[in-house]
């Protein structure tokens, strides 16, 4: 009871002795104050650990959802932006470009609204000035970052060049778009300052000078795209009128200049180099080619300039690509695999060493017709190849890289891709389970007995490729399949050389400025570190191919086929196509493999709405911006 | 029991918090055609990236943008919208544009449009000869513009048009075309044992498109054909 009056003494003691303080003026024990981090160079640090993980990269982690889909129950369906283009399609379900699809707002100014804070208070850290220059460079960096990958999805937006202050009044933090060219003009604008004050170190995982120029290549290059190839569409409304969307044609060879500027200076500072580019045969290229990018560390002190790190096997450090994308016969238990395909249209753009300089689309038949999808005909006369592979021989080395072909080799396997086969008497048994015995040797349609054993068409479980190509670029040939999320590690290179030298070749073809011969050079260069030996024009056409077979899968075709403003002709109704290898049973008792292009099974046509090239602007009722056309 | 009186007072709070809304649903409408304004035809559209209304709501700050869709054979419906004031724009007009409008609706109503097309399509013809189908017609441009490309487009849909087709006959033209020229344009069935199956019914349109800003599609009335 005593004891009771001196704990209520204590208590009430307590609380008048709280009372005293101004509770409102109280600091929250479960945050840490900005004095706290920007105070101290290591708190510095952390932070920007945090805003390069905000950083808009398309990677691993990038889907049309959005950023870093890799947390929590990071289940996409085994989905990748190369799905909205020609390079590949999903196993099991079709999908296109959607209103909903690719956003990046609320995000976007999330970290432009951190990024801003920081820069706030770079001035007050007690810090050397070196490294208060390159915090003020990779802060640029990032907010240059931020805008263009703004600018790309909804054209010109509000424009935060500062950290803003609430003080009460809502309406005032309202800031409405500017134009598409000062968006543009601004993120040039933040790619200088990142330049200015970034040091030209090499294979850094954070930004350098080169990585910023990089940023500004691939940028200027966009904006001087959609001023060039703008006419090719009209959009109507007031985002038009007001100029919210939409470049001048007259902008153009401005931004390819600087396009051209920002690649000439890192080719010129001869300090990064492609790697491996003297392979001594296409085996080679394509070995080099693979490695590249299964760890793009190996090319740290040439090629890459700047790589995004998977750490750990984790939640937010590890991603998705192995379980989704190896082919079926190394699965390992997990349940889905080999929903990558990349399509005949693609495998067709790649060149053929015998004929440089032009795409070899994959021939089938003695007549040559490469155009009839209408499938298996017992009356024409196919060509015959001894092994499910020979038909690309003398293809391109990144085909081999990029794609898993029939019957090729992968961790010691053997790939089996097989569509069918052709009955001695002619008839033709195409993606259904089958087999039949001739001579006392059993066939079976899809290559081999079991669903283990293959990984081409059948539709069990939407495991098996139904284009006739498995993915191999960016696959981890080293380790098993670790039937779990997030349990892949290998980096991402965001930036790397050959992009940087493919920038340069296509803004000098497309504006006529700049070197022409360093062009043809720098276009050459990459060819010949995939094997090549003939040196092809420079030409745009020339130069588009070489974007699409070298950077296949590297999410950059999507952004090819908007900022060109070709997605809308090339996706006009339009069918992908896929490639039936089947044994042709008709020439035993030699073994003989015959090859039929056909649409992609089980899927419709794809056609691309010209106000898709902007995406719409969300929450304009309360934020009270003009809406892009057409939503 | 003390659970039981929690959850009877949790939802009489809860329901407390629900009143009905005591507005009318949409009880008006908007319809009507886009007559060609000299042959008092429809004019033909495509349902995919064809030529939309956009109409916007008068009272409010930030009006949200709606969309209609005109149907392929010129005519369109809202049969569920607010009794109100609306600004009414076309876009992606495949006709000379017409000005934007403000319109009262008030119960089911109806606005009709007369404006010119970009390219008549005329004398239209599309029969089968044998195995093949033969769609001749000619063009009469209403603007200096080039015809950009023609074509006789094959589906199984009624809606059939240059976006959703499964087979096209295109041919480009690049110029001002003659109004006395006579087009022919020819699809082999046999060509397309996947596409056109024997015995089934499809429709076939022929269509040209003007060079504005891309290209903009005109048509003539679809045919239903057997093959």
């Amino acid at each position: 009871m005593k004891l009771n009056h001196i704990k209520y003494i204590v208590l009430a003691a307590g609380l008048s002795f709280a009372g005293c303080k101004r509770v409102l003026d109280l600091q929250p024990t479960d945050k840490v104050t900005a004095d706290a981090i920007f105070g101290d160079p290591a708190g510095v640090k952390i932070y920007m650990a945090n805003l390069y993980y905000q950083l808009p990269i398309e990677d691993f982690a990038f889907f049309r959802a959005g950023f870093n889909q890799n947390g929590g129950d990071p289940n996409n369906g085994g989905f990748s932006p190369a799905m909205e283009t020609d390079e590949a399609v999903h196993t099991e379900f079709g999908d296109f470009v959607g209103d909903g699809d690719f956003h990046w707002w609320d995000q976007g100014y999330k970290l432009i609204r951190d990024v801003n804070l920081l820069i706030d208070y770079i001035p007050t850290l007690k810090i050397r000035d070196d490294e208060r220059a390159a915090l003020k460079g990779e802060s640029a960096f990032i907010k240059a970052f931020a805008y263009f990958a703004l600018v790309k999805r909804y054209g010109g937006v509000p424009l935060m060049k500062k950290s803003q202050v609430y003080t009460g009044d809502a309406e005032a933090l309202k800031v409405p778009r500017s134009t598409e060219k000062e968006t543009w003009d601004y993120v040039m604008e933040l790619c200088d300052e990142a330049i200015a004050n970034l040091a030209a170190t090499k294979g850094s995982r954070r930004a350098s000078k080169y990585a910023a120029y990089a940023l500004k290549s691939r940028a200027a290059l966009h904006a001087a795209s959609l001023a060039k190839f703008g006419n090719r569409i009209t959009l109507t409304g007031p985002a038009v009128d007001q100029k919210l969307v939409g470049l001048d044609a007259s902008a153009a060879n401005g931004y390819y200049k600087l396009a051209i500027d920002a690649s000439a200076a890192i080719i010129s500072s001869n300090q990064l180099s492609l790697y491996k580019p003297n392979p001594t045969d296409p085996a080679q290229a394509a070995e080099n080619y693979r490695e590249l990018f299964q760890d793009p560390n190996v090319a740290n002190d040439n090629e890459a300039i700047l790589i995004k790190g998977y750490s750990l096997p984790g939640n937010n450090l590890g991603h998705n690509y192995d379980i989704w994308y190896q082919p079926a016969q190394v699965a390992n238990g997990w349940p889905h695999p080999g929903r990558m395909n990349p399509t005949l249209d693609l495998a067709d753009v790649y060149e053929s060493y015998t004929a440089p300089g032009a795409s070899a689309p994959i021939v089938t038949r003695t007549d040559g017709n490469v155009t009839d999808y209408n499938g298996f005909n017992s009356g024409t006369s196919y060509l015959q190849f001894d092994t499910p592979n020979d038909i690309f021989k003398n293809k391109d080395a990144r085909l081999w890289a990029t794609a898993i072909l029939p019957s090729t080799n992968w961790k010691n396997i053997s790939i089996i891709i097989q569509a069918g086969f052709v009955k001695p008497d002619g008839n033709a048994v195409i993606r259904t389970k089958d087999q039949i015995t001739v001579s006392g040797t059993t066939y079976y349609s899809y290559g081999a007995p079991d669903v283990t054993m293959y990984s081409g068409f059948d539709t069990y479980g939407g495991n098996n490729t139904r284009t006739g190509f498995s993915f191999k670029k960016f696959m981890n040939q080293t380790k098993p399949i670790e039937a779990g999320w997030n349990r892949s590690t290998s980096d991402w290179v965001e930036f790397r050389y050959a992009e940087v030298l493919l920038n340069y070749a296509e803004a000098v073809i497309e504006s006529g400025q700049g070197d022409a011969v360093l062009a043809a050079k720098v276009l050459n260069d990459i060819r010949h570190r995939a094997g090549h030996t003939t040196n092809i024009p420079l030409t745009a056409d020339n130069v588009q191919r070489e974007r699409r077979v070298e950077l296949a899968f590297e999410n950059k075709r999507l952004w090819d086929l908007i900022r060109r403003r070709e997605f809308h002709t090339e996706f006009n109704n339009r069918f992908l196509h896929s490639l039936l290898p089947l044994q042709d049973l008709r020439a035993l008792p030699a073994k003989k493999y015959i090859f039929v292009r056909v649409n992609v099974p089980n899927s419709g046509s794809k056609t691309f709405q010209p106000k898709s090239y902007y995406r719409y602007v969300p929450g304009i009722g309360s934020n009270g911006l003009v809406q892009n056309p057409q939503y | 029991m003390n659970k039981f009186r929690l959850i009877l007072f949790l939802s009489v709070i809860a329901l407390a918090s629900c009143k009905k809304d005591n507005y009318d649903g949409p009880t008006a409408g908007l319809s009507g055609n886009f007559f060609d304004a000299t042959t008092h035809e429809l004019v033909q559209m495509d349902i995919i990236r064809g030529t939309q209304i956009e109409f916007i709501e008068h009272g409010y700050a930030n009006p949200a943008t709606q969309t209609m869709i005109i149907k392929n054979d010129g005519t369109y419906a809202n049969t569920l919208m607010f009794a109100n004031t609306y600004t009414i724009k076309i876009r992606e007009p495949n006709f000379i544009p017409v000005p934007e409008q403000e319109v009262v609706i008030n119960g089911q109503t109806k606005l009709d449009f007369q404006v010119t097309p970009y390219i008549r399509v005329k004398d239209v013809s599309i029969v089968k000869n044998g195995t093949k189908i033969v769609a001749t017609f000619k063009l009469q441009q209403n603007v200096i513009n080039n015809v950009s490309k023609i074509g006789l487009y094959a589906h199984s849909d009624s809606r059939v048009g240059e976006p959703m087709r499964v087979v096209a006959k295109e041919q480009s033209i690049g110029a001002v075309t003659n109004p006395a020229t006579v087009y022919t344009l020819e699809i082999d069935i046999p060509a397309y044992p996947n596409e056109l199956k024997a015995g089934n019914n499809y429709y076939f349109r022929v269509g040209a498109f003007i060079d504005i800003g891309g290209t903009k599609p005109n048509y003539a009335p679809a045919v239903k054909l057997t093959i």
